[in-house]
């Protein structure tokens, strides 16, 4: 039995607010933010990400986010590339479809989550996820919400992942 | 036989224990495992040497497909038929994630990327009913830009091209065009249909062309505030424009009446006062009038507070602008520097903003991207909302619907600092130099009343400009940690350029200058700013030391106006401020009333 190809499973994690959350959150929120994450996972050299404009890929580090802040290791997978497009599509017609976009419940580092589980079983560093809590729970994020919640985050650069044929 | 049983709470039986090693919790032989597909997640519970395989059948009949189409994924590793699955380490609780492929054969991402190839497309569907076919170019062009959805990062000079384009000035002017384009709009349709009454606003052409109007003549916004008050220590003046924006405007009279007058007498005159504590208000109302223009192609989502909509929509939109933009104080206020009620703050509004933001960073103000456009009418939805219903001004409404509003325009200004960083280092520079700011952002009133506003945006969008401000920014703060000694030296300069105000203007409960001056000892880069964020924390728990009881200074002084008005002293306006700067005491104010009135 030959041994399963193992591929690696990376999770860029880009800031946002370029720095200024850094600087301006104990002001604004009363607590320190080191940024507003936004992430995507690469895999089979490709980065994938979802945002309101429902699931896309690019070649890693082409959206215009430009380079990643930082890079983290998820892991390896053996999930190949067919099966994890075929995972994508149902996702992006499930769970992450274009409309289903939340910036607080459901968002690009919920997808990464997501994806980072399915394909190694692991979870995305928790100040990621933790994020949209920890702005909830201030006072300003509170009064900000109507407004946050109507803002819909998608990075330019990438094309729509689905499933071409529309067959299931 | 092990059995597999899926989502019955029946228990295996009891099962084969053969060859478990002891640290596999299991209990009486089952697992429980989650199985998720895409969207989904279940329990399974099944007997703990159950194979892959077994495993499968029972999946594929209650997926209802088959077999071969599943893929199992476990931790990353995919389970193949033979083996089991307690040998693959799933124990209790454990998730495997699921993938039913597609009856087809495999599939590949599409190559190459086509960055705008979806939004040009869709925009121009939109732009072409307009006919309009030079300008169209330059909008598929263009305008996809600044309406695809949300945050880009990266392109705020871009929109601001985009919007300081004379095709799409043009375009603005064109009420045919812009009416249709607005409904045309993926969102307004979103909207209407969320909030039927927001279609009776955009069929409304009168409203559609006071709103661009507006849009066009961001002094109007500013002038209509400044109209109402009773007494002016303006030297220009007032703006002729502003009665073409009043006359404009039917039913503001029907509508303004006792609130605005109410209103803006509180406004104006606690400007000076609420205006020094906050300096995102500062950005923030600058940032309101330019929104304004983006305000009506997204009409206002439906919000819980929108019950009032019917009502005369006219006055909504200019008190909106206005309203919004004072309402930016409670907003800010809130969470941070506040040393004023947000009705105080409230008065906030227009005049500094406006100005400040103008001398800010006008080229970052337009650079909001599409998203952006959702947001006011928000604001104006509840401004309106308080402004036709609070003739009474009751406080808790006020500061309910201020703050709510005034969150969505802070978010706009927190989505300005995002897309512009050089626009929050600037902030952050100013905030270093706290007192300078704080003489600043009074006398920018004044200061910016004196000439046009609208050739303050434009100056201030020659590039070289705002770097010469940066610059003098930059020259100021070095002073200050270098020589503090020397910043009276500077005031002059400063006082001719009408930046500081001539006579000095404490403000105790914000920033002793004493205070800063101390604490400006380490030197300091441009872009690294390690001492402001030690200025903003300590005005950040100033703003939360709840040893400020604030009243409007109105209120406050109320005892002293009554008594400066009798000594002579008409001016409203010119003796709040004078009481404010100091703070309360008689004798000073008239001094220095008297003082400006020598002089």
């Amino acid at each position: 039995m030959e041994p399963p190809n193992l591929y690696p499973v990376k999770l860029y994690v880009y800031d946002l607010s370029k720095g200024l959350a850094r600087r301006l959150s104990p002001i604004m929120l009363g607590k320190q933010l080191e940024g507003i994450w936004h992430t995507s996972i690469v895999v089979h050299k490709d980065e994938f990400f979802f945002g309101s404009g429902g699931i896309s890929s690019c070649p890693p580090g082409r959206t215009l986010l430009g380079p990643p802040d930082s890079v983290v290791d998820v892991g390896s997978t053996e999930v190949t590339e067919e099966i994890f497009l075929e995972y994508l599509s149902s996702l992006g017609e499930s769970l992450f479809r274009s409309e289903a976009y939340n910036i607080f419940e459901n968002n690009c580092n919920t997808f990464s989550n997501e994806v980072a589980q399915f394909l190694t079983g692991r979870k995305i560093p928790s100040y990621i996820t933790d994020l949209p809590s920890e702005i909830l729970s201030t006072p300003f994020g509170q009064a900000l919400r109507p407004f946050l919640d109507s803002i819909a985050i998608q990075p330019p650069g990438g094309s729509p992942v689905g499933r071409p044929n529309g067959q299931s | 036989m092990p059995h597999v049983i899926a989502q019955t709470p029946r228990m295996a039986q009891c099962g084969r224990h053969s060859g478990l090693p002891a640290e596999k919790k299991i209990s009486l032989g089952v697992t429980r495992v989650i199985v998720k597909t895409p969207g989904k997640q279940e329990d399974f519970v099944i007997a703990s040497d159950t194979s892959v395989r077994q495993f499968k059948e029972k999946l594929s009949a209650h997926f209802k497909c088959q077999m071969d189409q599943l893929v199992l994924v476990f931790m990353g590793c995919l389970l193949k038929d033979h083996d089991v699955l307690s040998q693959r380490g799933i124990l209790d609780g454990h998730t495997i994630h699921v993938v039913i492929k597609s009856k087809n054969g495999s599939r590949s991402l599409a190559h190459p990327w086509h960055q705008d190839k979806n939004t040009k497309g869709n925009s121009s569907g939109v732009y072409q009913s307009a006919g309009m076919t030079p300008v169209e170019s330059a909008l598929s062009e263009d305008v996809p830009k600044v309406h695809t959805q949300g945050l880009k990062v990266g392109s705020p000079e871009h929109v601001a091209q985009t919007l300081e384009n004379p095709s799409i000035q043009q375009l603005l002017s064109n009420t045919d065009f812009m009416r249709q384009f607005i409904s045309e709009h993926l969102d307004t349709q979103h909207s209407m249909q969320q909030n039927p009454e927001v279609s009776h606003i955009l069929d409304n052409s009168e409203i559609l062309w006071q709103t661009l109007e507006l849009a066009r003549n961001l002094a109007v916004i500013q002038e209509i505030m400044q109209i109402q008050q009773p007494a002016q220590n303006i030297e220009s003046p007032p703006n002729p424009q502003s009665y073409v924006g009043l006359e404009t405007v039917p039913g503001w009279d029907n509508a303004s009446g006792q609130s605005s007058a109410d209103f803006n007498d509180q406004m104006l005159n606690n400007t000076q006062d609420a205006f020094g504590g906050n300096i995102f208000t500062a950005l923030l109302g600058g940032q309101v009038p330019e929104q304004v223009q983006f305000s009506f192609p997204s009409p206002p989502p439906s919000q819980e507070q929108q019950e009032h909509l019917p009502q005369p929509p006219t006055a909504r939109v200019i008190y909106a602008s206005s309203r919004g933009v004072s309402s930016i104080s409670s907003a800010s206020s809130t969470p941070s520097m506040a040393n004023h009620t947000s009705r105080a703050s409230t008065s906030n509004s227009t005049n500094g903003q406006s100005h400040a933001c103008a001398v800010e960073q006008p080229i970052g103000i337009p650079a909001l991207p599409g998203r952006e456009l959702n947001q006011l009418p928000q604001a104006e939805g509840k401004d309106a909302t308080i402004s036709l219903d609070s003739s009474n001004q009751k406080p808790d409404d006020l500061q309910q619907s201020n703050e709510q509003t005034s969150s969505q325009i802070t978010g706009n200004m927190m989505q300005l600092l995002l897309n512009n960083p050089s626009l929050a280092a600037q902030m952050m520079m100013f905030m270093s130099v706290p007192q300078l700011s704080e003489q600043w952002r009074q006398q920018l009133p004044a200061f910016l009343q004196q000439t046009q506003f609208s050739d303050i945006l434009i100056a201030l969008a020659n590039p070289k400009a705002s770097q010469a401000i940066l610059q003098i920014e930059q020259s100021l703060q070095l002073l200050a940690t270098e020589a503090p000694v020397l910043l009276p030296w500077v005031a002059p300069y400063l006082w001719g350029l009408g930046w500081l105000p001539a006579p000095s203007c404490s403000y105790p409960d914000t920033v002793p200058w004493t205070w800063d001056v101390s604490n400006m000892a380490e030197p300091k880069g441009p872009e690294s700013c390690p001492k402001s964020r030690t200025v903003l924390q300590r005005l950040q728990s100033l703003a939360g030391d709840p040893s400020h009881p604030l009243q409007a200074p109105e209120t406050r002084f109320s005892k002293q106006m009554e008594y400066l008005q009798a000594m002579g002293f008409a001016n409203h306006h010119a003796n709040l401020q004078a009481l404010i700067a100091t703070e309360g005491d008689t004798s000073a104010a008239i001094q220095k009333l008297r003082r400006s009135q020598g002089s």
